[in-house]
Order: structure tokens, then sequence, then C-alpha cells
């Protein structure tokens, strides 16, 4: 297997965007998030903030403090490194995700079978056939951005995007799949909501998951919502 | 006895500080202060550190009254700002005496007002930054009655004046950013220009109106967009402040401050630092005419910016000993 190479984009006077080209979709992710990894642990003078996510990484800093030279320079330091390690990925931890699919829950779950030329159930049954890797966290509020479950071809965003999905909203678009923490406008195919509650302002980080681990989403009857309403999503113990 | 603020009228105004920085790769946004050129003049012209929490007023007309003599200064856009009535200047300091009201009100050309007040306003923090971030419902608008710790040693006695300014505005030179309806915006490639036809003829030659439906998380633009040559579905990645996208022909959105960190749309183009303020000052119906910049020329007028705001802590230091501004901007804030 190859080791993708990593190209630099500028990204306005206050940020590159770095790519993860070649290899495989893991060894990609991986090279983003050691990146990631890299910049904060060491802390690079004038970088703020990293934005990994599936396949590029994108990097913050106060062009003041230091410049695009000067972070391009550490990024070909790190490409230069992953061609002799492959950095290995954190212990992957699993959540189980409760979800009432469909009707009000999810308005978008018919749709979504439509265009997958699929029964309703047969969507859910994907969707819960079996753990998700979450890739990054993202917009809004530390998102879990996951790798979309075995539909055979990408959902479309909805055309016009909802001024607000409500927390809990548990959506599909293009080859991802993603729960909101928190209500939010959206273009994403809402096909669910659970009643968890995947936020808490006075822990830090916000979530309890991180990029590697998974989520293992089951299906819930509406009746069983109040059963799980507000409870904080835990890894599972082993 | 705590020194307070009180509000005394609410209008929209919020505590802010210069952002959250550092929490992108869990999400979060940067926020804060839309015009961050402003927020830090305001504070370092009554000594403090240029990202202390100062009030953002936006649009609506406000009040407030501090309990102990204070020193204060109002920047961003221009407006009527009153002491006990009496008319007042903009981007200078002014001393206050306890009770005083000090009124924002008329904010006509431009969109938000910045408010210091010497000392520290201590409201919750989270995560480094009272910045509020409407996603995570933290923070929010400051509602008449509402009181605010003010900490921090009064200023030092200033003689020979009742209240109002103290400080002749040819010792301090503040370069006042240009108001109008009319805001001229620097902008450099995206890395993603390449996947649009042609755009530049048609970015920069024609003016954007800013549309109602505009925020702290991303301005609207109506006007003529360029074509998408390419499509496809794009894994979602992270965007920088200031990305300008085309979600639907004919209009452009230019994500700010608020924007969420990550999506799947092609940046155009992204507004330089600078651009940015001008672009928090920018309300619906305002114009936005975009100028074509290279990435040398964006960052070195970024940095005379930055020169000229350490001159101005050096200049406020001999003028307020006690706090440090221009130490704390070495820092970096």
């Amino acid at each position: 297997m190859t080791a993708p190479t990593l190209q630099v984009a500028d990204c306005g006077d206050a940020a590159i965007r770095v790519t993860a080209r070649g290899g495989d979709v893991e060894r990609r992710w991986r090279a983003v998030h050691h990146l990631a990894d890299v910049l904060t642990t060491t802390g690079i003078t004038g970088v703020y903030g990293v934005v990994p996510t599936y396949e590029s990484v994108l990097v913050e800093f106060d062009a003041v403090a230091t410049d695009h030279a000067a972070v391009t320079q550490v990024v070909a330091r790190v490409a230069q490194d992953l061609r002799h390690a492959d950095p290995a990925p954190a212990a992957a931890r699993t959540f189980r995700v409760p979800v009432v699919y469909g009707g009000s829950f999810g308005p978008d779950l018919d749709f979504v079978a439509e265009h997958l030329e699929l029964a309703a159930a047969a969507v859910i049954d994907r969707h819960t056939a079996g753990p998700l890797r979450i890739r990054c966290l993202g917009a809004p509020a530390g998102s879990p951005m996951m790798d979309g479950p075995a539909f055979g071809r990408p959902v479309p965003r909805l055309r016009t995007p909802r001024s607000k999905a409500p927390a809990g909203a548990v959506s599909v678009a293009g080859t991802q799949a993603v729960i909101a923490p928190a209500a939010s406008p959206g273009g994403w195919q809402i096909i669910g909501r659970t009643p968890l509650n995947l936020l808490d302002l006075d822990r830090d980080p916000f979530v309890s998951y991180r990029p590697g681990d998974a989520i293992r989403f089951f299906a819930i009857p509406e009746s069983r919502w109040a059963e799980f309403a507000g409870r904080p999503l835990e890894p599972d113990h082993d | 006895m705590t020194d307070t603020l009180t509000v005394r009228q609410g209008g929209f105004a919020t505590v802010q500080d210069l952002g959250r920085r550092g929490r992108s790769r869990f999400g979060l946004p940067v926020n804060g202060a839309a015009d961050q050129y402003s927020a830090a003049v305001a504070n370092v012209l009554v000594g403090s550190r240029p990202g202390a929490p100062l009030i953002e007023i936006t649009l609506l007309d406000f009040a407030v009254t501090a309990s102990r003599d204070t020193i204060i200064a109002v920047t961003g856009a221009p407006a009527e700002v009153t002491l006990n009535d009496q008319a007042m200047p903009q981007w200078q300091p002014l001393l206050v005496r306890a009770g005083q009201t000090i009124a924002v009100r008329g904010i006509r050309t431009g969109l938000r007002v910045y408010l210091a007040i010497q000392g520290e306003l201590r409201v919750p923090v989270l995560a480094g930054s009272v910045a509020p971030d409407s996603v995570l419902g933290f923070g929010g608008p400051l509602a008449a009655g509402d009181t605010l710790t003010l900490d921090g040693p009064g200023p030092a006695p200033v003689r020979g004046y009742r209240f109002g300014p103290f400080v002749p505005a040819e010792y301090l030179r503040v370069p006042v950013p240009l108001s109008s309806a009319t805001v001229a915006v620097g902008v450099t490639d995206g890395p993603d220009a390449g996947e649009f036809a042609d755009p530049w003829p048609l970015l920069t030659g024609q003016e954007y109106t800013v549309t109602p439906r505009s925020n702290h998380v991303g301005l609207r633009l109506a006007g003529a967009t360029p074509d998408r040559t390419e499509s496809g579905e794009v894994l979602s990645r992270g965007v920088p402040v200031g990305a300008v996208e085309v979600p639907a022909p004919g209009e452009l959105l230019v994500l700010h401050r608020g924007r969420g960190v990550t999506a799947g749309y092609p940046v155009l183009a992204v507004v330089t630092t600078i651009g940015l303020n001008a672009l928090g000052q920018a309300r619906p119906g305002h114009r936005i005419r975009f100028r074509r910049q290279t990435l040398a020329q964006a960052v070195a007028t970024q940095r005379a910016q930055a020169a000229t705001l350490a001159d101005l802590a050096r200049r406020t230091g001999h003028l307020f000993p006690q706090a440090s501004p221009s130490s704390a901007l070495r820092r970096g804030a």
C-alpha cells in the first residue's frame, strides 16, 4: 500500500487546506488526523486551529505571527515522516444510539428510500446494520461525522436547507452520516432522531466521542422515546 | 462593595471578546466580535488588552450606567454617543462619572458599535471565551435591568476634567475605518476557484447586495454568481471564516465568525481578515464590492493594521500605566 501524499492549497490569508491524495481511504484519513495531532501537540507559533475531516485538514493561523510558507514547511516535514511510518489509530470505542426513524422524527426517510429504490424498512436495516466509523467532529457543535451506511449510492443534499434541524437529528448526505448534537440549520436528509443528549457544556470537550470511535444505531419505537430522553451518550463497556 | 454596570436599555447587545480560538477541531466556530479591529481598538483605548470582554451593540439603541468612575471608549459604526445626554466623540477614551448614563443611539450606517469599559467585565466563560455561541445556546443579548460585575481598580484620577474626552485626538491618531453603504471587501483566490468558469470578472465587476438572511454565521449576498463547472458530492471538509461559497445561483454565501467549521461546498474565494471586519459592519441593503488581492497584499495589510494597533497600545500604555496592553499585544492578546 502506498502512503498518501499531502497537497497544500492556500485558503485565504489565515489558513491553508492540506489534502491527502493517493493511498486508500483509511490511510488518507489517518494522515490528515496525524498532521492535525502534530500541529496541535508541537504548538507551532501562530497556528491556533485545525479541522481534520475525512481526507483533508484546514490549518488556521495568525498571519501576523507566522506565514503560509512557515506552516507549509511543517506540513512538508510531516509528509516526509508519513513515508516511513503509518501512524496507528487510537483504540476505538463503540457507542449505541437509539433512533426513532421516519414520520415527524425522520421527515426525509421516504425521500431517501425512494432515491435509493429501497423500502423505508430496508433503509433502516442498512443504517443499523453495523457500526459506522466517526471520521471527525464537525458542524454543528462537534457533530460525529461518520462514513455513511452501505446505501450503494450517494444521497443528495436537500435542495433548500432547513432553517432549523432539531438536536438529535440523525441524517445522511453524500456518503456520510451524522447526528446533530444541537439544533441548527442544515441541508442533510433527516431519517430519524435520537432522544440521547450528545452535548454537555460542563465537560471538556463537550462531546464524549472521538474520531476513530464508532456508532451503532438501533431502531426504537416512538413509545420508548421517554425511556432514553436526555440520557448522555456513553460508550459501551466491553 | 462590588462595582457594577447596569443595563438601562437592552437593544441588541452582547458581551464579546475576540473569540473562542483553538476549538475548531471540536466542531466549534470561533465567534467573537464581528468587527475585530473596532473591538480591539476600543479595548486598547481604555488600557485593556485587545481581547478583553466588551459590549457589542448591534443596530438598536443601548444605554448603561456604571456604579463607579471609569473610562470608556466607543468604536465601530458611527452613532450618537452621549453621557447624560451630552454628545461625545467616538474612537477616544472618555472619562465617565459614577451613575452617568452612557447611551449609544442612532446607528444608521454600519451595524455594530463597540463599548469598552476600563476594568474587567465578569461574565461566564466557556472554553476560554465569553463570546456567545448561538448553536450551543451560550451567552446572549443583554436585557434592561441586567447588572454585570466590573472588576479591577478604577481609573487613576484625571485632573482638570469633569467627564468626557481628556486626551487630544491628535495624540492618539487612531485610524478610523470608513463607514459607507457601499463596502469594499478584499478577497483572495479560494482553493476551489478552479471549479468555476472564469469567476473573477463576475465577482469583482458588480456590487452584491446584502440580504436580510445575513447574520454572524454568514452573509447572503444577492447578485450574479459564477457557474460551477464540476459537479458531484464533496466529502465534508474544514472551511475558513471568510469562505465565499455559491449555494444556489444568484446568491453568494460568505461565512463569518459563527460559521460551522465543516461544509461540503467548494470555496470560490476567501475574504481577507481585514475584509471580514468591514463585512461585520454591513447590514441588509448595503452593497459589497469585492477586490481581488494576492495573499501577499492581504497579509501585508493585516500586518500593517496589527502594527498600528501595537503602536496605539504603546501610547495608551503611557496614559494608563496600571494596565499593560502593549505587553498583552506581544503575547497575541
